[in-house]
C-alpha cells in the first residue's frame, strides 16, 4: 500500500519521470503518525522519493502537507512509523544533524550576515576550509546571477533575489535532499513566473531530490515530476502532473486542481450512466460551444450533446469564460479567444458538445488514502 | 537518564538562575513575611487589628490612597493630549518629543526631587523672581505642602503615564479616523467613537502604572511634603527602623500590597506582556518609584514597526482642516509640558555652576567649584566607585540570569510563558517599599545585612525583571524559523545560539544591561533599608544631603547624574538605526 510504488501515468507523458522512479528511492515515509494532542495532523503517510524527483505536497490549509515537510525537515519527530533518507533512518535525528537544505517560506536569510556570510554558513558549520568556501560561494552566486551581490544584506535585495540567496544556501553544500517550504508565495506573479523556470533548471542542473510544500496548483503542476495531494492528513492521490489533472480519483482533488464540471443529471443517456457512488465531470476546455443548428460533426458518435442558456460571459484576456445553464446545472466552460470564433452573450440559447472519452468517473468521496 | 537529559534540554533550565536568586532573596522572603504578619505560628490578626485600631493609621492609609489617586487623575489629564499631539505630530518632531520624554523618564529620580527642593523653596526659584521682581516681601511657603507633593509627583509619573499611551496611540490606525469622517462622523465625534476606545488599553496600562507607583512612592512626598503629607511608605519605612519587631511592619506592608493587587486585578492590567498584546505594555517600576514600562517595548517594538504604512492617511486626515486655533492651543500646551518636563534639569545645571555658597538661579557667574567639591571629598567619591562597583556586578549578574530567563521564557507556551513573566516582574511591581521589606527580611536570614555582596543581590532582584522585559520585546521580534534555518545547515543549538540569535538580540541583551546599571544607580529606597551604616552608595550620600543640607555638590552630582540617560539615549539611537537596516528586511 505503498503510494510512491504505483506509478499510474499516461505514458506519452511521462518520459523523464519514468526514468526517475526507476532509480533508487532517496526518502521513504513508513507509516508516519504524527498527533498533536488527540488529534493526528499526519495519518499513517507511506510515500517514496525517489532520487532526482522532484516531487510537490499540495493540499489545502490544515492538510497536513507542513507536518510532513517538518517531519522531514526533522523540527518534529514522528509519534509513530519511520522516515528514512538514503536508506538509513531519521526519525529520531535532529535536524542539524542532517544532511539536507531547505528553502522557507520567508527564506529566513539571515538578516545580519552579508549574502556571502549567509552562503558560507552552511559550508562553515561542516568544516569546509575558507578557500573552498570563497570558490563555492564565487560558483554557487554565478549561478544564481548575483555575481556582484556577495557583499549586500539581505535587505538590501529584492524579494526575487533573496529567493536566489536562499536557493544557493540550501544548495551550496551539495545536500542529497532539498526540502522547498512554498518557496514562491511571497512573490508577485510574474516573478513568480520567472522563479518557477529558474528553479527548474536548478533542479535539472543539480539533479537534487526534492520536496515541495505549497497551496500553490500553478507551482506544483510547473514543477514537479509528481504530486501529492492531500486531505486531512492523508494522501488523496499520488501521480504525474498530468495524470492527476486529467484523471482525479476523486471530485476534491478535481476542484483542487483546476475545475470540473458535474455532468449528473444533465445527459440522463442509458449508455452513459453513471455508477452510483461515482460523479462524471468533465473539465470546462474540453467542452465546446456551438449554435444550437449548427451541422453535426464528423465525430458525432464520440460526442455527447447537451442544450442550455449563456448566463454569464467573463472576458479574462487570452480567455472567455462562459456560465450556461443546462437543466439545472450551471456548466462552466472556457474557450481561448480567436479572432474567427463566434462570441455569445448571455440568453444566447447554445449547444454544448464534448468527447465521450473526456468525461471522468471520480468518487463522490473517498476514503482518505486508505485503499 | 532519558529522563534527565529531556530536563537539560527543557527551557525550564533556563530560567534557573534567575528564578533561584529570586526565591531565595525575595519570593522566600515575602512569605515569611506574609507569616510573621500574622503572627505564625500562632496565627492570629492582631498585627492589622492594630494597624486599623488607630486613626493615624488610617489617616496615613486614606491619603495615600487620595494622593495617588489625584495623581493618577492629574497624570491622565496632562498625559492623554500630551500623548495625542506627539503621535499626531509630524516624524522627526514625534521623534524628538519622544527622546525628551525619555530623558525625563531616565533621569535619576532623586536629581529631579532636588531640582523641585530649587524651584519651589524658600530660597528658589519662584520666590526668589518674586522678590526681585517686587511682588512679594517674603518667600510663599511653596514647598513641604500637598500641592508640592503633587507637582513633584506629577513630574516624575508624567512620562510613565504618557508613554504606554504613545505606545497604543501609534497603534492606532488613523485611517479609521478618517473611515468615520467618511461616513458622517463630524471630527469630534470620530475622535470620541473611534479613537478614545480604542486608546483605553494605553489608559488602563498607564494609570494602573500610575497609581501603584504611587502607593509606594517614598522620595518625593518625603522631600516636597510636609508632615501632614505622609504616605503609608514613609510610615513603613519609619516603622521598620524603629522597631525589631517585624510583625506590625509586616502587616502594614501587605496593607499596602493588597491596595495593589486589588487595582492591578481590577483594572486588570497585562503584567506578562506576551507579545500578542502588543498594545498593553508591561509594568515595569524603577528603584524608589520611577518606572516604567514601555521603554523597552517602545523601543524596540513601536520604533522599529514601520507605520509608515497609515501615516499618509494620517497626513491627508490632518490637512483635511483642522482648526488653526486649536492647533496653536495644542502647540502651546505641548510646550508647555515639555518645558515642566525638562526644565528642572536645566535649573540644576545651572545650579551646579553657581559661585555661592547658597543657591543661587540663574547663578551670576560660572565656577566649577562644586564640581571640585565632590571629586575632591572622599566621601562624596567613595560613594560614587561603591556605587560604579555595585552596577556593574549588577549588570553582570541580572544580565546573564535575566538574558537565559527570557530566552527560556520564550520557548514555553503562551500560558506558562504569562505565568512565569508575571513573576519575574513581581519585584519592579510591587510597591517598592514592600519589596523592600521583603528583601531586608531575606539578607538578614542569610546574614548580609550591611555587606556589598547583600546589596548587589537586592538591586539584582529588580534588574532581572528589566532585563527580561527588554529582552523579551526583542525576542518577540526575533524569528524563530533563522534559527531552524541554522539548524537545517548543520549548526547544533549552541553554535546556533553564538552565531545567529545572539547577534540578532544583542541590542535587547546591551539595553538590558544599561537599564540594569541604572536601575542599581538610583536604587535609595531598599538600599537605605539594607545598607546598614557601612555602605554608602551615591543615591545614599544624596539622599542623606538633600535632607540635611543643601550643599550645591549635590547639585553637581545631579547634574553628572543627568548625563546617564542622555548616554543611553545616543546608545539606544545608535543600536537602533544600525537594526533599522535589519529590521526593514522582516
Amino acid at each position: 500500500m505503498i503510494h510512491g510504488a504505483t506509478i499510474a501515468g499516461d505514458p506519452r507523458s511521462q518520459g523523464d519521470t519514468v526514468s526517475k522512479l526507476s532509480a533508487p528511492p532517496q526518502i521513504e515515509f513508513r507509516n508516519v503518525i504524527k498527533m498533536y494532542g488527540g488529534v493526528a495532523a499526519v495519518k499513517e503517510l507511506s510515500l517514496i522519493v525517489c532520487r532526482g524527483e522532484f516531487l510537490t505536497i499540495l493540499g489545502p490549509s490544515g492538510s497536513g502537507k507542513t507536518t510532513a515537510l517538518m517531519l522531514l525537515a526533522g523540527f518534529i519527530s514522528p509519534t509513530k512509523g519511520d522516515i528514512l533518507v538514503g536508506g538509513k533512518s531519521v526519525a529520531s535525528v535532529p535536524s542539524y544533524r542532517r544532511d539536507q537544505g531547505i528553502v522557507f517560506q520567508s527564506y529566513a536569510l539571515f538578516p545580519h550576515l552579508s549574502v556571502r556570510r549567509n552562503l558560507e554558513f552552511p559550508l562553515e558549520m561542516r568544516g569546509v576550509k575558507a578557500a573552498e568556501r570563497a570558490d563555492r560561494v564565487a560558483n554557487l552566486l554565478a549561478r544564481v546571477h548575483l555575481d556582484n551581490f556577495g557583499d549586500r544584506l539581505p535587505s538590501q535585495l529584492s524579494g526575487g533575489q533573496q529567493q536566489r540567496v536562499a536557493l544557493a544556501r540550501a544548495l551550496i553544500a551539495d545536500p542529497p535532499v532539498l526540502l522547498l517550504d512554498e518557496p514562491l508565495g511571497a512573490l508577485d506573479r510574474n516573478l513568480r513566473e520567472q522563479m518557477q523556470s529558474e528553479i527548474k533548471t536548478l533542479h535539472k542542473e543539480f539533479g537534487i531530490t526534492t520536496v515541495c510544500v505549497t497551496h500553490d496548483q500553478e507551482e506544483a503542476l510547473t514543477l514537479s515530476d509528481r504530486i501529492i495531494v492531500m486531505r486531512g492528513g492523508a494522501i488523496e492521490q499520488i501521480d504525474t502532473p498530468e495524470g492527476l489533472y486529467d484523471r482525479p480519483k476523486s471530485l476534491f482533488v478535481a476542484n483542487f486542481l483546476g475545475e470540473a464540471n458535474l455532468l449528473n443529471g444533465v445527459i440522463p443517456l442509458p449508455n452513459d450512466a453513471t455508477p452510483t457512488g461515482m460523479l462524471s465531470i468533465i473539465r470546462p476546455e474540453r467542452i465546446r460551444l456551438a449554435v444550437p443548428h449548427a451541422p453535426t460533426l464528423a465525430d458525432a458518435h464520440q460526442r455527447q450533446q447537451a442544450n442550455g442558456v449563456v448566463t454569464e460571459v467573463i472576458y479574462a484576456g487570452a480567455l472567455r469564460k462562459y456560465n450556461v445553464q443546462v437543466g439545472n446545472n450551471v456548466l462552466v466552460m472556457r474557450e481561448h479567444v480567436a479572432s474567427d470564433q463566434q462570441v455569445f452573450r448571455p440568453g444566447d440559447q447554445v449547444r454544448l458538445d464534448w468527447l465521450r472519452s473526456d468525461v471522468r468517473l471520480v468518487a463522490t468521496e473517498t476514503n482518505n488514502g486508505v485503499e | 537518564m532519558r529522563n534527565i537529559s529531556e530536563l537539560g534540554r527543557s527551557p525550564l533550565v533556563l530560567t534557573l538562575p534567575a528564578f533561584s536568586i529570586m526565591l531565595v532573596v525575595f519570593g522566600v522572603p515575602m512569605i515569611l513575611l506574609l507569616l510573621s504578619s500574622m503572627n505564625a505560628p500562632v496565627f492570629s490578626f492582631s498585627n492589622y487589628e492594630a494597624f486599623f485600631s488607630r486613626p493615624a493609621n488610617i489617616k496615613v492609609l486614606i491619603q495615600t490612597i487620595e494622593i495617588s489617586l489625584v495623581s493618577t487623575v492629574l497624570c491622565l489629564l496632562l498625559g492623554y493630549p500630551t500623548a495625542y499631539l506627539i503621535t499626531s505630530a509630524s516624524k522627526q518632531l514625534c521623534a524628538m518629543l519622544i527622546t525628551f520624554v525619555m530623558i525625563s523618564y531616565l533621569t535619576s529620580f532623586l536629581a529631579r526631587t532636588y531640582a523641585w527642593i530649587l524651584i519651589l523653596g524658600d530660597r528658589g526659584l519662584i520666590n526668589n523672581a518674586l522678590i526681585e521682581l517686587g511682588l512679594i516681601s517674603a518667600p510663599l511657603q511653596l514647598i513641604y505642602n500637598r500641592a508640592a507633593v503633587y507637582v513633584g509627583i506629577v513630574h516624575m509619573m508624567l512620562p510613565i503615564m504618557v508613554l504606554p499611551l504613545i505606545s497604543v496611540m501609534m497603534g492606532i490606525d488613523k485611517s479609521l479616523l478618517a473611515a468615520a469622517r467618511s461616513m458622517g462622523a463630524r471630527p469630534g465625534a470620530a475622535f470620541w467613537r473611534v479613537f478614545v476606545p480604542l486608546s483605553l488599553p494605553g489608559v488602563r496600562s498607564g494609570c494602573v502604572l500610575v497609581f501603584v507607583l504611587c502607593l509606594g512612592f517614598y522620595v518625593t512626598p518625603a522631600a516636597l511634603g510636609g508632615l501632614g503629607d505622609a504616605m503609608l511608605s514613609t510610615f513603613i519605612a519609619a516603622q521598620v527602623k524603629a522597631s525589631l519587631n517585624l510583625g506590625p511592619t509586616a502587616a502594614s506592608s501587605f496593607i499596602l500590597l493588597a491596595i495593589a493587587l486589588v487595582v492591578i486585578f481590577l483594572i486588570g492590567v497585562d503584567l506578562s506582556g506576551s507579545p500578542k498584546a502588543l498594545s498593553e505594555p508591561q509594568r515595569v517600576g524603577r528603584g524608589g518609584g520611577m518606572s516604567a514600562s514601555v521603554l523597552p517595548r517602545w523601543s524596540f517594538r513601536e520604533m522599529t514597526v514601520p507605520y509608515r504604512r497609515w501615516r499618509w492617511l494620517a497626513e491627508r486626515y490632518k490637512a483635511s482642516g483642522r482648526d488653526n486655533r486649536l492647533k496653536y492651543f495644542g502647540m502651546f500646551f505641548l510646550i508647555g509640558v515639555m518645558f515642566f518636563l525638562l526644565f528642572p534639569g536645566f535649573v540644576v545645571i545651572a545650579t551646579s555652576f553657581s559661585p555661592g555658597k547658597f543657591l543661587e538661579f540663574p547663578p551670576s557667574s560660572l565656577s566649577l567649584q562644586w564640581y571640585a567639591s565632590f571629586f575632591g571629598n572622599p566621601s562624596w567619591y567613595d560613594a560614587m566607585m561603591t556605587s560604579i562597583e555595585i552596577g556593574l556586578v549588577v549588570a553582570a549578574l541580572s544580565t546573564l540570569a535575566g538574558t537565559l530567563a527570557a530566552y527560556g521564557i520564550s520557548r514555553f507556551g503562551s500560558g506558562v510563558r504569562s505565568a512565569l513573566t508575571m513573576a519575574v516582574l513581581t519585584p519592579i511591581t510591587f510597591p517598592v517599599i514592600v519589596v523592600g521589606i521583603g528583601i531586608y527580611l531575606g539578607l538578614v536570614k542569610l546574614g548580609l545585612i550591611g555587606t556589598k555582596t547583600g546589596i548587589m543581590l537586592a538591586h539584582s532582584i529588580g534588574a532581572i525583571g528589566y532585563v527580561v522585559v527588554i529582552v523579551s520585546a526583542t525576542l518577540a521580534n526575533f524569528d524563530r524559523r533563522l534559527e531552524d534555518a541554522a539548524k537545517s545547515m548543520r549548526a547544533n543549538p549552541l553554535q546556533t545560539f553564538v552565531r545567529v540569535t545572539l547577534p540578532l538580540i544583542r541590542p535587547g541583551i546591551v539595553g538590558g544591561a544599561v537599564f540594569a546599571f541604572l536601575h542599581s544607580f538610583d536604587e535609595v529606597v531598599i538600599t537605605s533599608l539594607i545598607g546598614g551604616l557601612s555602605i554608602r552608595t551615591l543615591p545614599l550620600k544624596m539622599w542623606e544631603n538633600m535632607r540635611h543640607q543643601l550643599d550645591p555638590t549635590i547639585a553637581a552630582v545631579a547634574s553628572l547624574l543627568m548625563l546617564l540617560p542622555i548616554l543611553w539615549i545616543i546608545l539606544l539611537y545608535a543600536m537602533w538605526w544600525r537594526s533599522r537596516e535589519l529590521a526593514r528586511f522582516v
